[in-house]
């Protein structure tokens, strides 16, 4: 049972050539249980032109299912729209069990759907935090609800947001892992000679947008050059709060210590961390925050707001958390400033490589892959009544829907036989292009 | 979950820890859940407690506004009955003008001469404006049946009184802080079209001048005044409530008994049924916070 190989279908409306903390996530997760010998194909919708199937590095097969995104990347939710490509994916592939990803996701939401109708396996990771407050999150935490009631194992990328999902979707808290995102040490190196103190630069890499805290930055930039004559800031990302970033550098005349790069690509990013000595994050909220571990991983002392996942992403000593408030971020970089004689970038490398690996959250994964798979398969009168358990009114509406889609996939094995579907042989890649694949990436980008 | 628990409890050399750094931790699965889990949740901790008769006492604005609508109705259908004429319209007209400017002067904190001049400047282009466009008003929906009208007029009072703004007032006393909300807005005009269909109705050029000089009296100054002796005090805007709760009850009970019921009814559901359901539902409140929620800027955005 432990060697067992999984043949694993990763679906999310977010994937490359989208990017951000999730594409990235699933990208470099599939590369490293590819390398542990199961089989990964990744499901998601179209991107602009990019529709079909795509080999990716390392012969991670991408399917981008003709589906048009229509707000912030996320395909129409239809319900059923799915089920027939879902399932052609499916049974063509030969797939043991289905892997979700992103909250938001609409098409991961009925890949699971379909995915437990047919009777597959199905995994789900959370990647970030919701509240409780308002209605947005109120619906989510539904469709959340929805999904969750009978997915086999879910996964939280931190301990906090472990919490929210149990909270959030009311699964019992030990179906519920935490396996963190890891960063990809190799990509991010320290800069090959020490910088220069004499002049300590901040950079900051992150969108532009208030959930990032961009109102914080513009308290505390003018504050921080007027304490430290010898700092310098460099800002890279782009989004609606730049012109206020703009009009703060104007009106305290920074031009010349505060440097706008904006948007940085992915495949950038390394080169301007490793200009700078400091790394500031002022999020408002965050499941877990990769790029504290990016500036980690090149050598730079982190400051970073004490919000959601985040003080659990480093040790205490490679990082300064300070409250979501101008007056407590300025004195943490004033903190910051005076150990920052004591890092050596080098030594801070070395430990991230220790700290966190992408092997290691694949053979994670893998462990909740197995259990998932252990998990008795139950029939659709077992699992209505736990839809039914999920409230009054959207537990018979949850049931509704499962029955109607159950239906609708035995109406499409009549007119579809499974028989008639061919299924892929698999190909098998030569081993000596196995050890490179991250680093080919990194080529590609 | 069973391998956790015998993790838990026998002394293990590293404790668990909240961190996710390190790869697994030793002795503990990934799903494991310690004691410490959901330790930074808070429950309810901005939970206003209420009391039923405050809640009562605030719900008695919402009943007044309820009255002066009413009020302003039966005005309408005894003009279109012709039961008034021009001349006590005009006369009912004037009166409000004055004891509305009486209240605003007495409850008003500083009296100066330049706002009262403003506002009476402002009032004399409001009606010259209105008598020049009553011919206008007049035949506007000559066109249109008195069934339709009647339909679109309750259903604009209806929109009226959902969006009518119960805690202030949407025509501000110069110099005021904050601008009026949008619903609030979308009310005042519902208020103002109704008004025009109703006048419209009308015989004369005169009875649609009183008539509308009326209607547009109360719904933009009533809320203006009743909000100002709310703020002058408490128990005159209680007193005056009552009052206007009894006469409207009484004008009304003249007209037709179903509708008095029907008033009647909705005060009591406004005042003591709604308050007392309010409380009830309030044990069923459930705030969850903890360090997953958005962190709140403790600064105002300046844009």
């Amino acid at each position: 049972m432990e060697d067992q190989k999984h043949r694993i279908l990763m679906v999310s409306d977010f994937f490359y050539p989208n990017f951000g903390g999730v594409e990235n996530h699933i990208y470099l997760l599939s590369q490293c249980l590819l390398k542990l010998g199961h089989k990964v194909v990744v499901a998601t919708h179209a991107y602009g032109n990019r529709s079909g199937v795509r080999y990716m590095t390392g012969g991670l097969k991408v399917y981008y299912i003709p589906w048009r995104p229509f707000l912030m990347q996320n395909t129409l939710p239809t319900f059923y729209g799915t089920l027939s490509i879902i399932r052609t994916i499916l049974v063509r592939e030969k797939i043991s069990l289905v892997h979700g990803h992103q909250a938001f996701s609409t098409l991961c939401h009925e890949a699971l759907m379909h995915a437990r109708t047919m009777g597959y396996r199905a995994v789900f990771t959370d990647h970030s935090l919701y509240g409780f407050a308002d209605v947005g999150s109120i619906h989510m935490n539904k469709v959340l609800q929805f999904t969750l009631a009978d997915v086999s194992q879910a996964i939280c990328v931190s301990h906090t947001s472990k919490e929210n999902t149990v909270l959030r979707s009311g699964l019992p808290p030990e179906r519920v892992f935490v396996i963190p995102n890891a960063v990809d040490t190799a990509m991010f190196k320290p800069a090959p000679k020490p910088l220069d103190r004499n002049e300590i630069i901040i950079v900051v890499i992150s969108r532009l947008v208030y959930r990032k805290g961009a109102d914080l930055l513009v308290e505390v930039i003018p504050e921080v050059c007027r304490i430290y004559p010898n700092v310098r800031f460099i800002i890279g990302g782009d989004g609606p709060k730049r012109v206020r970033l703009e009009e703060m550098r104007e009106k305290h005349s920074l031009q010349d210590r505060v440097e706008m790069l904006g948007a940085v690509p992915h495949a950038q990013v390394q080169s301007v961390l490793i200009s700078g000595h400091i790394f500031l994050n002022s999020s408002l909220t965050e499941a877990f925050c990769i790029a504290i571990l990016e500036a980690a991983s090149c050598g730079l002392l982190t400051v970073s707001t004490r919000v959601g996942g985040v003080p659990e992403v480093l040790p205490d000593d490679m990082i300064v958390l300070a409250e979501p408030d101008p007056v407590d971020m300025v004195l943490a970089i004033r903190k910051a400033i005076s150990i920052l004689p004591k890092i050596d970038p080098q030594v801070m490398h070395e430990r991230m490589k220790k700290l966190y690996n992408w092997h290691d959250v694949a053979k994670r994964t893998e462990i909740v892959y197995d259990r998932a798979l252990k998990c008795s398969n139950q029939n659709l009168i077992e699992r209505l009544s736990r839809y039914l358990s999920c409230g009054a009114w959207a537990g018979k509406l949850f049931a509704l829907v499962m029955i109607i889609d159950y239906l609708l996939w035995h109406l499409l094995r009549l007119w579809k036989p499974t028989e008639d579907i061919d299924e892929v042989p698999d190909f098998i890649l030569p081993k000596n292009h196995d050890g490179k694949v991250l680093q080919d990436f990194n080529a590609e980008q | 979950m069973d391998a956790c628990t015998s993790n838990c409890s026998s002394p293990t050399p590293r404790r668990w820890r909240k961190v996710a750094y390190g790869g697994m931790q030793p002795g503990y699965d990934d799903n494991h859940t310690d004691e410490t889990f959901l330790a930074d949740m808070v429950m309810n901790a901005s939970v206003v407690k209420r009391d039923i008769l405050k809640v009562m006492k605030d719900s008695v604005a919402i009943s007044q506004y309820l009255c002066i609508v009413s009020l302003v109705v039966l005005v309408w259908s005894y003009t279109l009955r012709s039961t008034l004429d021009e001349n006590s319209l005009l006369l009912l007209d004037t009166s409000l003008l004055g004891s509305g400017f009486l209240i605003l002067v007495l409850t008003e904190e500083m009296l100066s001469l330049n706002l009262l001049f403003h506002y009476i400047l402002n009032i004399s282009f409001f009606i010259t404006g209105l008598s020049v466009l009553a011919p206008i008003y007049q035949t506007l929906t000559r066109s249109i049946s008195s069934d339709s009208i009647w339909a679109v007029t309750i259903s604009l009072l209806m929109l009226h009184l959902f969006l009518h703004d119960y805690s202030g007032s949407t025509i501000k006393s110069p110099g005021a802080l904050q601008n009026p909300t949008l619903t609030s807005c979308i009310s005042l005009n519902a208020s103002v079209v109704a008004s025009v269909f109703v006048a419209s109705r009308l015989p004369s050029r005169i009875h649609v001048f009183a008539i509308m000089l009326f209607s547009l009296l109360v719904f933009l100054f009533a809320p203006l005044v009743t909000y100002c002796i709310k703020k002058y005090s408490f128990r005159l805007h209680l007193l005056f409530s009552l009052a206007l709760m009894v006469v409207t009850l009484s004008f009304v009970y003249v007209l037709h008994k179903l509708l008095f019921v029907l008033l009647l009814g909705l005060l009591v559901f406004v005042n003591v049924v709604c308050p007392y359901f309010l409380i009830r539902i309030q044990e069923y409140k459930f705030e969850i916070n903890g360090p997953w929620d958005e962190a709140k800027l403790c600064f105002d955005i300046k844009d």
